[in-house]
Parts: structure tokens; sequence; C-alpha cells
């Protein structure tokens, strides 16, 4: 990017690290544009752009009141705004809570921009983005934040702010549980449920209204702010935009009747999401479009990233039949979608077939272990039933017709240079993926998968409630001994990483974060994991990118 | 190994063909035994000089897999891809066989141009399921007759019986294997090295083919696959050691600072156990309406389906010929020739099978070779260009796709040679 950061902090009339790109949450808390500005799925001409405006005090998340308003947007080469190369007006109000989406059209390629939105003669924070390179072009690096798993009751978000702190993002990309449903009590820090912040509204979201507050609530975060208006953001769901373990029919956490049903739940969900998300539901930036998820981002030759939604046409967990895990009749993706990943896998469109995965593929083999620890781990990785299965059958691992399918389809068309970016599991993790899990590493992998751990959401140390790196290694170790295609996992260390992919390879850097109570929270450095350019395995490396 | 030491010394003897094709030979004192080249008629053998000018090397291991490249087992192949161009998304192109990837390298056309879709396949004059390994079969002309034709000299040493074949005289200079080992129909990787080399020192190419076969021939000559894996890295430590060999030459003689070394495979190797078989006839022979009335010309990870019925049958019989072998475990997929622009020797149905199978025609026991290719799982291949030349990026990996067909208009932008009548399927990499 191009942004001189001094400039720009000195224009911001901001000076510390959360302002990075000028945002000032002071200004924007008493401004119409308190919950900040995104933008998102960019593409070689285009991208998205979002905001809430609250034009009047009366007009919060989720009231239904307010007037319907004229918001003006522009896009500009510099932060002063003086080369504007696109612009235009957008009407909102109460009927989509006040939020506003816009796609701006007439971009050039692989280029940075800036951004903001006007109404009433009030601007904005202007926002930083980019867009993708041309499809015939041949980048020479790209580089994307990840995250996964930020619980707003569990901490602060210091990894957003820490990932705002970059200059070199081409993007962010959140692979599902942006927010949580919990009420406050529910699902805190640590092993005591502690609320580090409570959710609001305070209780569990079911309605429309819940949803769009929830969501308002995150978008206040200062760290989540920044980095929003730090670069465009890529995202996915998993399960907790709805509710815990939600299935096509359903979810773990949700009560019918009492709740509601199902599908009134999840539209509402859904809707929000479509209300106060930078992403492009049904491929636009419209509302009540329809709400598929899974998408395909193209950047050049080098990388096409397919986002995939793992959590609208699955067929329900098993419960006590673990025999079911296998039944080729259960899916986790559903076959419309599971043609398009085969598709885009197949593609020789580009050279890297980055998945965007929200829940692990890797498979995995549970160890013999104590009861304490299995326990606390049934816990962090959704196993089932807490005794201790070899199944975590949230994961891929439950549906492995879906996973054979896939990796036969990897090896079968003789296809190269696949990584999966995972979330969910709150740890870290660098995975070959076998195809035959049982003769590895004797026998080959047809791909990679590289996962990110949680922002704040719970894992291993804290549900023990021991300190970091003490009874966890023991797990990690029986677990990699067991699973020979697990090189590396992490149990305890919350964070962020950062995907940096060449033509020679895909690189994660792994950081980890201080205490996610502390707002202040430093970070560091933990490891770097890559992959060789048609190695179709994962190898360890010594120094992050930058 | 013993050094052939320099041209002329080496050389014994300068004979000249018969009047059919007026060619002159040479006979190179060399390791092992004499090296015997050939020229075309006016091939000078005594003028070649290493005097600076950009020459291109296509060497070709045969077979390779890209993650067989690796710093420690293939030290001298891993050094040029490092050192030079790399494309991770080298492709081999369908049917992913010898014969007909050799030829998209020196043609730059796809089969539905060159008539070579792949090794095997039906000839309905001859009635007989037959390699593509004459010269007459070849039916695009390739770059290594055209750039002769414009005063450059080129050069083939390929390792394989039926590449000797098809390519036949094309080159100003060739070499035909030998020693051939029984089964294999090829000539070892050192044998063929020493021809390289000798025709390096004699005739200088312009363009110099060379196939190495020894990795491809590990997986068809051990039938019992116990000591693959062993004979394969043995293999493959052989070819780097010979690749290594030429490096060398090059580097000594003073041509590396202008040469373009183009390194890759023609198509990659897949393992299937005895029991991951396929073989269609049977199960077509079984349908009344196909008995006796089609061939199935086997291509290890691809079978090419000729119906061989009436011609007002033809439709409906192909639709259930597809159907059947669809319907058959282990196969992947089944395609009209044209969709992979394959033309129509390739028949009426091409179908592959899936990773970890094999093909077996006309009978489960007809094909008992472990290693196979042909099918899409085969397509990823090693592809590289290294060389001193500037015209060659160092230390550089390209995320572009980088396919067997792209090899002719390389050479010819490297060497200015025009594109051929129709112009290239492929695109030069450099």
């Amino acid at each position: 990017m191009t942004l001189d950061r001094r400039q720009f902090l000195a224009s911001a009339g901001a000076g510390v690290g959360a302002l990075a790109f000028g945002l000032d949450p002071a200004a924007a808390a008493s401004s119409q544009f308190r919950h900040g500005v995104a933008s998102g799925d960019p593409r070689p001409s285009d991208v998205l752009l979002w905001t809430r405006v609250t034009p009047t005090a009366a007009s919060t998340p989720g009231s239904g009141v307010g007037p319907t308003v004229s918001v003006s947007w522009q896009v500009a080469r510099d932060w002063r705004f003086t080369q504007v190369v696109s612009s235009g007006v957008a009407q909102t109000g109460p009927s989509r809570d006040h939020t506003v989406k816009v796609v701006a059209g007439g971009l050039a390629p692989a280029t940075s921009y800036y951004y903001r939105f006007v109404l009433d003669g009030v601007r904005s924070p202007t926002g930083r983005t980019r867009t993708a390179p041309a499809p015939t072009a041949t980048p020479s690096r790209l580089r994307f934040g990840v995250v996964s798993c930020s619980n707003y009751q569990a901490g602060f978000f210091a990894s957003y702010r820490h990932l705002a702190a970059r200059r070199d993002l081409d993007a962010v990309l959140h692979l599902g549980d942006y927010l949580y449903e919990y009420g406050p009590g529910e699902y805190g820090y640590g092993n005591a449920n502690t609320d580090v912040r409570p959710h609001q509204p305070a209780h569990e979201i079911t309605t429309l209204r819940d949803y769009r507050q929830r969501h308002a609530q995150y978008k206040t975060d200062p760290d989540l702010q920044a980095l929003h208006v730090a670069a465009p953001w890529i995202v996915t769901w998993d399960d907790h935009e709805s509710a815990n373990d939600a299935y096509d029919g359903g979810a773990e956490n949700h009560t019918p009747g009492a709740e509601g049903t199902w599908p009134a739940r999840r539209a509402a969900a859904y809707r929000a999401y479509d209300e106060w998300m930078p992403v492009r539901l049904g491929e636009t930036a419209a509302l009540d479009d329809g709400t598929q998820i899974y998408r395909r981002l193209r950047f050049g030759r080098l990388a096409e990233l397919s986002m995939l939604d793992l959590r609208t046409y699955r067929s329900q967990q098993v419960g006590t039949d673990l025999a079911a895990v296998d039944d080729p009749a259960r899916t986790i993706a559903g076959d419309p979608q599971l043609r398009w990943l085969k598709e885009s896998l197949a593609s020789d469109a580009a050279q890297w077939k980055l998945v965007g995965n929200p829940v692990m593929i890797a498979p995995l083999v549970f160890p013999p272990l104590p009861a304490d620890l299995t326990r606390s781990l049934t816990d962090v990785t959704g196993l089932l039933p807490p005794e201790g299965v070899p199944y975590n059958v949230d994961q891929w691992d439950g549906y492995t017709a879906d996973r054979r399918e896939i990796l036969r389809h990897l090896a079968d068309q003789g296809i190269t240079d696949s990584v999966f970016i995972t979330g969910d599991i709150h740890s870290a993790w660098a995975n070959d993926l076998p195809l035959d899990a049982g003769t590895y590493p004797l026998s080959r992998s047809v791909g990679t998968e590289f996962v990110c751990t949680s922002v704040t959401s719970n894992n291993l140390d804290d549900i023990v409630g021991v300190p970091p790196r003490t009874s966890s290694l023991a797990v990690e170790a029986a677990i990699t001994a067991t699973n020979r295609h697990v090189r590396y996992v992490d149990f305890d260390s919350h964070g962020y990483s950062v995907l940096d992919v060449t033509p020679a390879r895909v690189q994660m850097d792994y950081y980890v974060i201080g205490d996610r109570a502390s707002a202040g929270a430093g970070s560091h450095w933990s490891t770097s994991w890559a992959t060789s350019a048609g190695s179709q395995r994962v190898r360890p490396v010594s120094a992050p990118v930058a | 190994m013993g050094d052939l030491g320099g041209f002329p010394a080496g050389a014994a003897g300068i004979g000249t063909g018969g009047v059919m094709d007026r060619r002159s030979f040479l006979r190179v004192a060399a390791a092992g035994g004499a090296v015997v080249l050939s020229g075309a008629a006016g091939a000078g053998w005594a003028s070649a000089s290493a005097a600076p000018r950009t020459r291109v090397y296509v060497l070709v291991v045969d077979g390779c897999r890209p993650d067989e490249i690796t710093p420690l087992l293939t030290p001298r192949l891993a050094a040029l891809r490092s050192g030079g161009l790399h494309f991770p998304r080298g492709r081999a192109l369908p049917v992913t066989e010898t014969i007909p990837n050799h030829v998209m390298m020196m043609t730059g056309v796809r089969p539905d141009r060159s008539g070579v879709p792949a090794n095997s396949v039906y000839d309905p004059a001859e009635q007989v399921v037959r390699d593509l390994d004459r010269p007459t079969d070849l039916g695009f002309p390739t770059v290594l007759e055209r750039l002769h034709a414009r005063g450059l000299r080129t050069g083939t040493v390929l390792s394989k019986e039926y590449l000797y074949g098809i390519f036949g005289t094309r080159a100003t200079y060739r070499w035909e294997p030998s020693p051939i080992v029984p089964v294999s129909g090829h000539a070892p990787d050192v044998f063929t090295m020493e021809a390289a080399l000798a025709m390096l020192r004699t005739a200088d190419p312009d363009l110099m083919f060379v196939n190495l076969g020894d990795c491809d021939r590990v997986g068809h000559v051990d039938l019992t696959g116990t000591t693959l894996a062993l004979a394969r890295r043995t293999a493959l430590v052989s070819a780097d050691l010979q690749v290594g060999r030429f490096v060398d030459e090059l580097t000594t003689s003073g041509r590396w600072d202008s040469a373009v070394v183009m390194v890759l495979a023609d198509h990659s190797m897949d393992w299937s156990l005895p029991h991951r078989v396929v073989s269609l006839t049977p199960v077509l022979d079984a349908d009344p309406t196909l008995a006796g009335r089609f061939v199935a010309a086997q291509n290890g990870g691809a079978d090419l389906l000729y119906w061989t019925g009436p011609t007002v049958g033809r439709t409906a019989a192909v639709a259930r010929m597809r159907a059947l072998a669809a319907a058959t475990p282990g196969v992947l997929s089944v395609h009209a020739p044209a969709d992979l622009r394959l033309g129509s020797r390739a028949g009426d149905l091409v179908a592959y099978c899936a990773a970890g199978w094999r093909f077996s025609e006309p009978a489960v026991v007809s094909n008992p070779i472990p290693g196979n290719h042909g099918h899409p799982a085969t397509r990823p291949i090693p592809f590289f260009i290294s060389g001193g030349s500037p015209r060659v990026p160092p230390a550089a990996t390209s995320s572009r796709l980088a396919q067997t067909v792209d090899v002719a208009p390389t050479v010819g932008a490297v060497l200015g040679l025009p594109a051929p009548s129709g112009g290239y399927d492929g695109a030069s990499l450099l």
C-alpha cells in the first residue's frame, strides 16, 4: 500500500496503534458512523463497501426506528481524496437497520484505495481497501490476515488490533464465528466462563432484533473497527453466527418452540449477517436476493479462494451411532456445493487452490488420555460423547463420505497446491491431507491445511484451568504421534495468523497474544509453517515473512 | 564412468548411409562401447564449435513425478530447478502417455492436429492395435525439421525405440537407441547420455531433444512391485547423475552461458495394486449388442474404445459403451475424444481410470505393470527452464500453467522460428 502512515495519522488526528488507519472511535462514537466502516469481497474492478448510520438518537440497531436517508460515498486513490475515482449515493432506513452496502466499481486491479461515507455533511472514518489482481495477472505475492472465533465475552480483540497495525495485507480472512449467540454467563473467559465484556442484548439472541443488536455491539469494538478500516475482509460463517452446532434442520443451541422455529431463527441470523457484514451473499450487495455465502474470489493466476458454507446444508451431527459418520447419504456441504468445490479445485485458472474452510478437514484420531484431559479436549474440540471417541463429529470427521469425495477428487484429477485455511477449533494446526491416514506417511498427501487459533474463544488450557503450555504439551505430543499427518498443533494460544502466498510456496505465520482479558495484550510470533509448490506437504519455517 | 574426450579425438569414423536418405554416420568412442550417430545429408560433423549463440536443450526425464525432485535424492535436478525458472504447474496433456506428449513438445499442437493422441491406438486399416511409432504417424511438422530447414542444427537422443521410430529422421542429427533392454524397449540412461554428450561435442546442435527413460521403465519392468521403491530411487539418482553430466559438459565447453535448458517429464506416474485393474473388454463383450464389434486400445491409465461394427449402429453403440464403461468400478470418467482434443484416431470414447487403478486389455492379466499413466492423476510433471542464457530468469517461480505443448513455442521464440501454419496451441514460456 502507498499510504504514508505519519501523514495519515496526522490527518486523522489519531495517535495510537488502534487508529493506524485514521479511525477515531471517540469521534465516531458521537457521530452518525459509530459502527465504523468496512470493505469486503475484493474483485479486480470493484469492492463492496459497508457502513451503518445512526441518523437520529432513536435509530439504534434493531429498533426499527428512524428516517430513510441518503448516504453518499467516495473512493479515492489517495487518503486526502483529491483523486476520487468512484462515488455514489445509497438509500437506507429502518427496513435494513440503517446499514449501507454498495459496490464501488470502475476500479483498477491490485490497487489500494481509500473510501468514506457522508451523511448530512458528516464524514465517516476513512477506510482503506484493495482490489484483487486482474484475472490474467501473475502477482508475485498475496498476503492475508487470518482469524476466527472472536467471542466478545471471552476477551478483547487484541488480535484484530495487531493485524490492523500491519500495513501489508491484501485482505483479512475470517473463517467463522465472527460473533457468538450466547447471553451473559454463557461461554465466557476460562473455565469459570467469566464475562470479560458481557454481551448485548443480555440474553441469547434468537430474533432479528437480537441478531442486529449483537452485530452492532461487535461493530463498536475499536479493534474490530480498526481491522475493518485497514483492509477488505473476506468472510464466511460457521455456527455461532446463528447457533452452536448448527445444521440444516436445527442446532444444538436451539430449542424449537421456545426459541421459535429453526428456519425462522436462521433466516433472522442470515438477514442480520447480510445487513451488517461486508459480504456479497448471493454474489451481490443487495439484501433479499438469497443467502448463498459460498463463493470464489480470484487473485490473478496466483490463487483462487473458495469460501465454504459448512452449516446451511449439512446433515445433523451424529449422536451415539458413530457408524453413521460414514453414511454416504449424510453431507457436510450439500451436493451442489460439493460439486462446486470440486470444480473450483479442478480448475486450471490459478495455481493455489485456497479453501476458506470453517471446520477442520484433516482426519483426527484421539489417543487415550487421562480422563480430565479428555473431557477438556472434548469441550474445546467438540468431541462427542464426553467420554471420548475417535471422532469430532462436527468437523469433516463426522462426514467422511464428503471428505473422501474431495480427497479422492484431488488424487484422481492430479490436482496440486490445494490449501485448506481453517478456523473453528480454537487451536493452531498445520496438517498434511493424506489420502489414507492409516498408512501415512508411507502413502501420499493430496493437499495441506493450516488452521488458525481463536481470537478469544476458550481452548484447552483455559478449560482445564492451567497455565498455557503445561498439560497441553502432552496432549499435543500424543496427537501428533497418533496422527502422523498432523505436523503441528498448539492447543493453548489465542491469536491470529498471516498467510503469505507466492508462486513458490504458501506460508502461515502463527502469532499469539497475551492475556485476552487485557485490552492492551501484546503479540508475538509463535511459529511458521509452509507448503512448497507441488509438495502437498507442510514443513516448518524458521521465521515469519514480516 | 569414463569420459568421452574431446571431439574429434573420440571419433572413430564417419560413414555414409544408403541411397534412401543419404545419411552420414559418425561412430564415436564412448565409455562402454561406441556411440553411432546419424546425420542428415550434408550435415557436417567436425565443424561444431562452442561459439557463443543461444542453444536450447530439452531434457525429458520420462515419467518423473514433480515431488520426486528433491535436493537430497536428485541434487542436480533440484539445483537446476531452484536456479532457473520453475513452473510448479507443469502439466502433461491428454493422453498422458510418452509418445503424444513428446510429439506435443516438438510440434506445439494438440493431438487433433498432429494425429498422435496416445501411445497405442486401433489402426482400422491394419485392423490391429499398435503403437504410433512410425514417422508417417506424425502429421504435423516439428521444430526439429523446421529449424533444420532454416539452416539450424537439431538433434534427437531418445532412449525409447518407439520415440526414435516416430521422430525418425526429422532432426539434423539423431541417435538410434542402443543397447536396448529387452521388455522395456529402451536404452539405459547411461548409454543415452553417452550419446547426448557425443552429439553435443560432435554436432553441437542448436536444439537437442533428449529423453531419459529409466525412471519410467522401472515401473514397467518390475512386474511384482516388490522392489519398486528402491528401483525407482535408483533410477532417479541415475537420471540425476546423467543430467548432471550434461550440465557439466555445457559448463566446461562454454555453452552454459548462452544455453536454455528445459527440463520436464512427459507424464507423471501412478501406482496400482494388483487388484485395482479395470478390463473393459469382458464388460463390453458381455453385452450382446457390442460383443465382437469393438476394440479397446489400452494406454495404462486410459482406454481408447473403438466401435468396429456397422456405421448405422454407431451412435447407439457408443452410448452403450459409455454407459457400461462409466459404471465399471475403477473407471473415473468417460469422454468423447473431441472434448480432449484428441482427434479421430482416438476412436469413439476415452475412458480414464481413477488414481491407483490401471486398465488391462483385452484381459485382466494383459497388463501386469504396477506403474501406469495416461489418466488425469498423472498430469502433474516437473517443468523448469534453466541455463545461463539471459533469457532465463534466475531463481524464479511462475504461477502460470506450463504444458508440454508449450515447449515448441518456447523453442521457437528463443531460436527465432516463426509459428507453424495455423499457429501453435501452446505458448512461449519465455
